[in-house]
């Protein structure tokens, strides 16, 4: 990765020049895509081997693939169910997060007042909250209220999970527009609201995904919490779904990889879809403190 | 600059406390649990305890003297089932009657977590169970289980190798260990014996055997006795028997799942599980083409005239303190309890278990699991009888890796000092 | 587990990096990601009082509720004995600071802390590093293979964890995983069936390397896209000046990306020392919990041991742990805030 190994200068080389430091660096890339793409591949063929070629001493590459492991995978019980669960659950944290960090964030971006920067400071502190161990109290406080068992309160729950992380990149992404932008449309006569709506807003598009895709993967991913506050079946989430293969019936490997591949499936979509449309000037969140 | 941050961070908290107090009142609104209407019972039971179709005569039975109150039966996983038992004892609306493990009941009753069924004695049919199967449902003389079923474990063989190998089923560890090397000198790619290194209900019958046990009562304390001479020729018993194995030293048998994810592989001449078990692997088999010959016989002793000690596993079935509906759920479990249903259980159990009523019994077949359970259930033991006991098997269970560090190296005294100090900690808490 | 997933916040598999998109924005000022100070005459406009309060209310009101309340809660469990006893009959027992003398007075409390920093530490330091270098060679790479590179970053970025954990332990199953396969490949002996998880500390080396698998994404794909705000004449300027690789990067990429740095550090170190299903679901803490850290120290004793009020005190002392190795980047950020 050192600038030596390549002579001419980066940004204009010539295409089809092939040097010995392009070679280095291209097999480097190669190799570091292969190794982080590996899992991620090895899980997907595993979901599609036959039982007796997962359960190999020697890997085996070449197969007939199957549907049979997705079949065992998605026959369970209420499969239909947490899968309504995680998406419920995670959108609805989701929207409501983006909502609520979209008002915090532009009054901590672009105004003055007094405890500001005390409320940044909490937003800062918010996000090393120990969900995990924090999983008790949640409980006893859900049990002495009745909330057990609740999808409209996990889905609180995991808003406030994803809050605090979504502010503070939120604010970033605002603080990034011009304001001059923004007192442009108010010398046209626009509201400060009017003026956020129509300037600010529309340059946040790309914010507004990245973010969400962060707040995605948190909820879609949580488990501690569900674990012991919805022991219900019914009120359950995929991420549950996703560990009894290795427990009920020993374990079945290829219907782990097969249910690891769908819950991951929605999220690499996701990701996709919002990064391609979010593509470029997005150093302002995570970047700029 | 110290002293700014620290005032910040003071303001920031209090602000967001002021908060809390505002409007952490104002949602505290009663929302009362839609309880009312039809009544309903749950039941918990564990993954592989309830046979098919007997949980359903239970509730036909129980239909016919209550129409109109449904029943939901639930199977649970066996994997953090304490957390899980705990948690729902603790609320408002936990299942009604549910399944637990004997050597966990004393933990539960001691929390006040399980109803006291010693009123009900008659109507559950005290009387005519098991005696054997009696002592971890009481605690301090007073009733909080009744009991359902106990098996315990025995050698399961593959008759083909055996037979290739010119060894027969022995009746003594010097026996035992002979047809090992045997079966390794007949067929040295397979293993002779599958034993994972933390197989820690087969070790305790080995110190039963020596005399020993895992704790010991020491004025009205308890403490661990891992320690001792006896755990440790226990333990080196054990570790000569996982010599013929390549199981993985730091996994107990359900991980992988001996009987559905190793035998059923072959390579395996022999194995020692429980009847459920050996049903799961003989099903593995048969899916897969395969057909399954079996034997069985119980562990040896150190001498002929007695088999070797086995842990009595088995389950009890309690009814929760805080149940809304204990009459009813008593009305259940006296169902469940009684000998009708108890012989229909061994019935579908196919004898893979005991009942809890002798007279309930399933004659076993010649040459079957239970035949061979049945003989060593003359010396079965149980875990010690205290209350503590179940916080000693939580997870990380130090029998465990007591047994690990034995196998791989570690001096068994010194690993059996370092799991009794925290057996000493955990057996004498409530 | 929770928040633990490295999100996002920047870029991703940019064909084109900051070329269209990036113009739109602030100009690329040399200075790096400088925000734009707030002008004097935009205070005019300010509207006064009430407003960025009743802004900022609906966020600070659901993390006091769902947040700040079930901290407290945390606070005063820790002043309680609460074993299953006490937590199945709802009884509340004080003990005062009992849990705490009882925790600082354990040796093992101590060895967990200083292997959850150590940890934490080589973690953070591997994923800056890896993370860093690969940000750097996007920068250098042809369109085609950085974009082939970002998307083989975004697939581990994309991986959820609790699925990404699941895979590692397949990868390196002592009977049937590719890992001991591999090693077999390479020629090295004694992996018929080695196993990985043997001692706590190869149980966290497999942790580490699935963290940094996950984590490097994130920094890779943030340190280009903030790459791509330098000026390829900071570049040529330094060129000319004869410095090497090495010198072009502590002389122009490190002053510049500064706070790309700063933040990111913070981030990870959070994400670190809070990771907690990606070491408790490897081997729960085992063998004989010599791989467990503060969080799934935490969570055995409680939720595993039933000492709920032990635990409660090992979280409040996480906590202060953190915000004390925290502050200092409590204070150069708020620094930052004052020039905002």
């Amino acid at each position: 990765m050192s600038a030596t190994t390549s002579p001419a200068p980066k940004k204009y080389r010539a295409r089809k020049r092939i040097t010995a430091g392009a070679v280095v660096k291209n097999v480097s890339a190669l190799v570091i895509a292969a190794v982080f793409v590996f899992p991620v591949y090895w899980m997907f063929s595993s979901s599609l081997k036959p039982q007796h070629q997962i359960l190999t001493k020697d890997p085996v590459f070449a197969f007939t693939p199957t549907f049979e492991n997705y079949t065992t995978a998605t026959g369970v019980d209420l499969f239909w169910t947490y899968v309504t669960n995680s998406l419920v659950v995670t959108l609805g944290a989701v929207l409501v997060a983006l909502l609520v960090a979209l008002l915090a964030s532009f009054a901590l971006a672009r105004m003055k007042f007094r405890g500001r920067k005390g409320i940044v400071l909490v937003v800062m502190m918010a996000q090393m909250a120990p969900w995990e161990v924090m999983v008790i109290a949640m409980y006893m406080i859900s049990r002495e209220n009745d909330m057990l068992n609740s999808i409209p309160v996990l889905t609180l729950i995991y808003f406030v999970m994803v809050l605090p992380f979504t502010i503070w990149t939120l604010r970033g992404f605002i603080a990034a527009v011009p304001v001059e932008l923004e007192e442009a449309a108010q010398i046209d006569g626009c509201t400060r609201g009017q003026a956020f709506r129509k300037v600010i807003f529309p340059l946040l598009a790309p914010g507004l995904m990245s973010t969400s895709i962060f707040g995605f993967i948190t909820a879609w991913n949580e488990f501690a919490m569900i674990l012991l506050l919805n022991k219900d079946k019914e009120s359950q989430t995929l991420t549950l779904w996703l560990t009894q293969f290795q427990t009920a019936f020993g374990s079945d490997w290829g219907a782990t990889m097969a249910a690891s591949t769908l819950f991951a499936l929605p999220v690499l979509i996701v990701f996709l879809f919002l990064q391609r449309k979010a593509v470029g000037g997005m150093t302002a969140g995570a970047v700029k403190g | 600059m110290k002293r700014k941050l620290i005032a910040a961070i003071g303001v920031a908290g209090m602000m967001v406390s002021i908060a809390a107090c505002g409007s952490g009142s104002g949602d505290k609104g009663d929302k009362g649990k839609a309880d009312g209407g039809a009544k309903s019972l749950t039941v918990w039971v564990m993954e592989g305890s309830a046979p098919a179709g007997w949980t359903d005569e239970i509730n036909k039975a129980f239909a016919a003297k209550h129409p109109g109150v449904t029943v939901k039966v639930e199977t649970q996983q066996w994997t953090d089932i304490q957390t899980k038992v705990t948690a729902a004892l603790s609320e408002d609306t936990p299942p009604d009657v549910l399944e637990l493990g004997n050597t966990q009941t004393a933990g539960y009753a001691a929390t006040g977590g399980l109803a006291d069924l010693t009123g009900d004695k008659a109507k559950l049919g005290y009387d005519s169970w098991n005696k054997g199967m009696l002592p971890s449902n009481e605690l301090d003389g007073k009733l909080y289980s009744a009991p359902w079923y106990a098996t315990n474990r025995v050698v399961i063989y593959d008759k083909a190798a055996y037979a290739k190998a010119g060894v027969t089923p022995p009746k003594t560890r010097a026996e035992w260990i002979e047809g090992l090397k045997k079966l390794k000198a007949a067929d040295p790619k397979s293993q002779p014996i599958y034993l994972p290194g933390q197989s820690w209900y087969v070790l305790a019958g080995f110190i039963w055997d020596e005399g020993g046990d895992l704790a010991v009562k020491d004025g009205d304390k308890w403490k661990g006795s891992l320690s001792s001479p006896e755990a440790a020729a226990a333990m080196n018993f054990y570790k000569e028997l996982a010599s013929y194995s390549t199981a993985p030293k730091d996994k107990d048998e359900a991980t992988p799942q001996q009987s559905t994810d190793v035998v059923p592989k072959g390579g395996v001449a022999s194995w020692i599980g429980l009847g459920w078990e050996a049903g799961g692997a003989i099903d593995a088999l048969k899916k897969a083409g395969k057909t399954a010959d079996f034997g069985y016989f119980p562990i040896p002793g150190k001498t002929a005239d007695k088999p070797g000690s086995v842990f009595f596993g088995g389950s009890n079935l309690a009814v929760a303190e805080r149940s809304q509906n204990k009459d009813l759920a008593k009305e259940w479990l006296a169902i469940a309890a009684s000998k009708e249903l108890q012989a229909k259980y061994a019935e579908l159990a196919g004898g893979a278990s005991l009942p809890n009523n002798d007279a309930a019994q399933f004659a076993p077949a010649a040459g079957s699991f239970a035949e061979a359970m049945k003989q060593a259930a003359s010396v079965g033991k149980i875990t010690p009888v205290t209350p503590g006991w179940a916080n000693v098997e939580t997870a990380p269970n130090p029998v465990k890796d007591f047994m690990t560090k034995v196998l791989q190296g570690t001096d068994p005294k010194a690993a059996g000092e370092a799991a009794d100090k925290v057996i000493n900690e955990r057996i004498n808490q409530q | 587990m929770t928040v633990d997933s490295p999100g996002t916040a920047t870029a991703g598999p940019q064909d084109a990096p900051g070329r269209a998109a990036r113009k739109s924005q602030t100009p690329p000022a040399p200075a790096g990601p400088k925000e734009v100070r707030q002008p004097s005459r935009g205070r005019r406009s300010l509207p006064g009082g009430l407003v960025p309060y009743l802004l900022v209310a609906p966020a600070l009101v659901s993390m006091a509720l769902l947040l700040l309340y079930p901290l407290i809660r945390n606070v005063v469990l820790s002043f309680q004995q609460l074993n299953r006893k006490e937590f199945i009959t709802h009884e509340t027992v004080w003990i005062g600071f009992d849990n705490y003398t009882a925790l600082l007075g354990d040796p093992d409390f101590w060895t967990v802390v200083v292997r959850s920093v150590v940890f934490t530490a080589v973690n953070v330091m591997l994923i800056m590093a890896v993370g860093t270098g690969i940000g750097l060679l996007l920068n250098r790479l042809g369109k085609k293979m950085r974009l082939v590179l970002s998307l083989a970053l975004v697939f581990a970025w994309a991986m959820p964890i609790v699925a990404s954990v699941t895979v590692f332990q397949w990868l390196f199953d002592e009977q049937f995983g590719v890992a001991n396969w591999v090693m077999r490949t390479l020629g090295f002996s004694g992996y018929e069936q080695h196993n990985w998880f043997e001692t706590g500390f190869s149980t966290l080396v497999i942790s580490l390397l699935l963290l940094v698998w996950g984590s490097v994404p994130f920094v890779a794909l943030n340190m280009y896209a903030a790459l791509t705000t330098i000026g390829s004449e900071l570049y040529e300027a330094a060129k000319m000046d004869g410095a090497n690789g090495w010198r072009t990067f502590w002389a122009v990429v490190f002053p510049n990306l500064k706070p790309f740095f700063l933040v990111t550090t913070f981030l990870e170190i959070i994400w670190i020392f809070k990771a907690f299903t990606q070491i408790y679901a490897m081997n729960k803490g085992g063998p004989d919990r010599a791989s467990e850290t503060l969080p799934v120290f935490a969570y055995i004793e409680g939720v595993g041991q039933f000492h709920y009020g032990v635990a409660a005190a090992v979280s409040v002392l996480t906590i202060v742990m953190l915000v004390a190795i925290m502050s200092f980047y409590f204070r150069l950020i708020l620094k930052q805030e004052e020039q905002l």
